[in-house]
């Protein structure tokens, strides 16, 4: 079976929160909610980078692990969904995850934390029939179960963000690196020896074609 | 040459360093001066990585940072130390109290009960200790049903029923919370006369306050009441703080902490701890102001003790009341001259 992943390219995100966008009007998020957000580092400077950040959907899931009322559920894909009809909207899952996924939105009468909202990977929710007007209302669309993948990966104009089936994502980025590595070597001789010295010693040596001793 | 200064340079930086830095400081063995190394140290937000400026333009709390680190700690926290030593404390109290029990069994007014009674507590203080005891078992048992609530209820009735549970749990912790706070400082006030520490209470404390036999004298508060009043006034601080932290976390805006996930998690830290300290702490106070002893649970019922169990317990009071003519019968109790 398939393990869903995404996957942020740094070298072709460009920071046009299209995804943000695209996220918010699939779903019809509240506002002050947002699942997905792009993030910039050296903004304005040599060596600036985005990455869309979301749910990574994380193996070992430190919001289901810290969860008091255990509403978390990873389905046989890999994605992390959440029960918002179990979840009491404590904000552990938020404390515990790395990346900041976990949303709350505000709600009652003393404006406090309503229940979790965070990624679905568009998969909906665990507990309701699948594309129900429920499970919109709940968790927004379920493309998953009409066989689509996520919409901001699918809608990503430099196809930076890459979601669905871990190995297809990783052999479209191993390709992408290995064209990076070719075009830096076909630079004239002069940036080459600038920018890459090769170890004599390691010539006609390779892992595995001999056994190393100690 | 170069594979043996590489390998001597490896095998120093690998001795210096431990499991817990690894994880925080950036892969200087790999020495990869690519834009891809260092972006994602930047990522991982390890040690001395150069992030820059960093913006998103989505605005929330933390939404400037691709990981935070603290929060796997803040994981570690919960599940591995929290939840299993706050059981044990809790469940050593209670076996402690078990064992207490067992040992010295229910301790009676050895020269029996009189019809003299004496006026311990004003109907104010009763009022704000009942207010501050209702509130904070509400609390403690919401609490606990927040952090073990998975563990010992949700398996056996099932996360449909254990969530709406949880949530009106935590809709009574929330609550209850800063009426808590109001009561807490209210019975500081109430309760501070009499409550400061004497020279008395260290003989208290080395002759065991009595409690496997024997007599230590006492005033008006014993040692171990003394104790329990500036825990609860202290540890109640703390509690209080932190839980008004959490309750009203956009206010922490407008402090210095500054409404971050490492600010929110740290006061969830200091109220988790100080919390499961009080609540053992209460536990005691609770067995021997209820059913531990004879003739203590009216005084907090009616106001006034009997005048045997002040003679036994809190003997220098006694003469200091007996003195001023403090002790009355029971029944002048409510009569204009008592």
């Amino acid at each position: 079976m398939a393990r869903m992943k995404f996957y942020c390219d740094a070298e072709r995100c460009i920071e046009c929160n299209a995804c943000v966008t695209a996220c918010k009007n699939e779903h019809e998020i509240p506002v002050g909610v947002n699942r997905r957000r792009v993030v910039t580092i050296k903004d304005g400077e040599p060596g600036e980078r985005s990455l869309s950040v979301a749910c990574m959907h994380c193996s070992d899931a430190p919001c289901a692990a810290v969860c008091p009322v255990d509403c978390f559920e990873i389905t046989g894909e890999g994605i992390v969904l959440h029960n918002k009809d179990t979840c009491i909207g404590c904000a552990y899952c938020f404390y515990a995850c790395p990346f900041g996924a976990p949303q709350f939105p505000t709600d009652g009468a003393f404006s406090s934390r309503g229940k979790m909202d965070k990624c679905t990977f568009c998969a909906g929710g665990p507990e309701e029939e699948d594309m129900s007007s429920a499970e919109y209302n709940k968790y927004g669309t379920n493309r998953i179960a009409e066989g689509k993948l996520p919409i901001c990966a699918e809608m990503c104009a430099t196809k930076a963000l890459l979601g669905g089936d871990a190995n297809v994502v990783s052999d479209i980025y191993r390709e992408r690196v290995i064209n990076r590595g070719a075009a830096a070597f076909s630079q004239t001789r002069l940036q080459q020896k600038a920018n890459f010295q090769p170890n004599p010693s390691l010539e006609g040596r390779a892992t595995g074609a001999q056994q190393w001793k100690p | 040459m170069r594979i043996l200064w590489l390998s001597i340079f490896l095998l120093f930086s690998l001795s210096s360093m431990s499991y817990a830095e690894d994880k925080a400081t950036p892969n200087s063995a790999g020495a990869s001066k690519a834009a891809s190394g260092d972006l994602w140290n930047a990522v991982r937000a390890r040690q001395g990585s150069d992030l820059g400026t960093i913006r998103s333009q989505v605005k929330g709390i933390d939404s400037n940072s691709f990981m935070n680190v603290e929060g796997d700690k803040w994981r570690a926290f919960r599940m591995e130390q929290l939840i299993p030593l706050a059981a044990k404390v809790l469940g050593f109290s209670l076996l402690g109290i078990l064992l207490f029990r067992l040992i010295r069994g229910k301790i009676k007014i050895k020269s029996g009960r009189t019809t003299k009674r004496i006026k311990r507590f004003t109907t104010f203080q009763r009022w704000v200790h009942w207010i501050t005891a209702i509130l904070f078992v509400a609390l403690a048992i919401s609490g606990v049903v927040l952090m073990f609530g998975r563990f010992i209820i949700i398996p056996y009735i099932g996360p449909e029923i254990g969530g709406p549970l949880t949530l009106f749990m935590k809709r009574i912790h929330d609550i209850s919370g800063p009426a808590f706070a109001v009561s807490l400082i209210v019975l500081t006030f109430t309760f501070i006369k009499g409550n400061f520490p004497h020279w008395r209470d260290i003989i208290w404390v080395v002759k065991g306050g009595g409690l496997l036999g024997g007599h230590a004298p006492a005033g008006r508060y014993n040692a171990g009441e003394k104790g329990w009043y500036w825990i609860a006034v202290f540890v109640g601080i703390a509690v209080v703080a932190s839980g008004l932290a959490l309750d009203f976390s956009s206010l922490l805006q407008y402090t210095p902490f500054g409404e971050t996930r490492d600010s929110i998690t740290y006061a969830h830290w200091i109220h988790s701890i100080a919390a499961v300290g009080i609540m053992a702490g209460a536990m005691g106070h609770i067995y021997m102001g209820t059913i531990a002893m004879e003739g203590a649970f009216e005084v907090m019922q009616t106001g006034y003790c009997d005048a045997n169990w002040a003679k036994e317990h809190h003997d220098i009071w006694y003469d200091e009341m007996a003195e001023q003519g403090k002790i009355i019968e029971a029944e002048d109790i409510g009569k204009p001259s008592a």
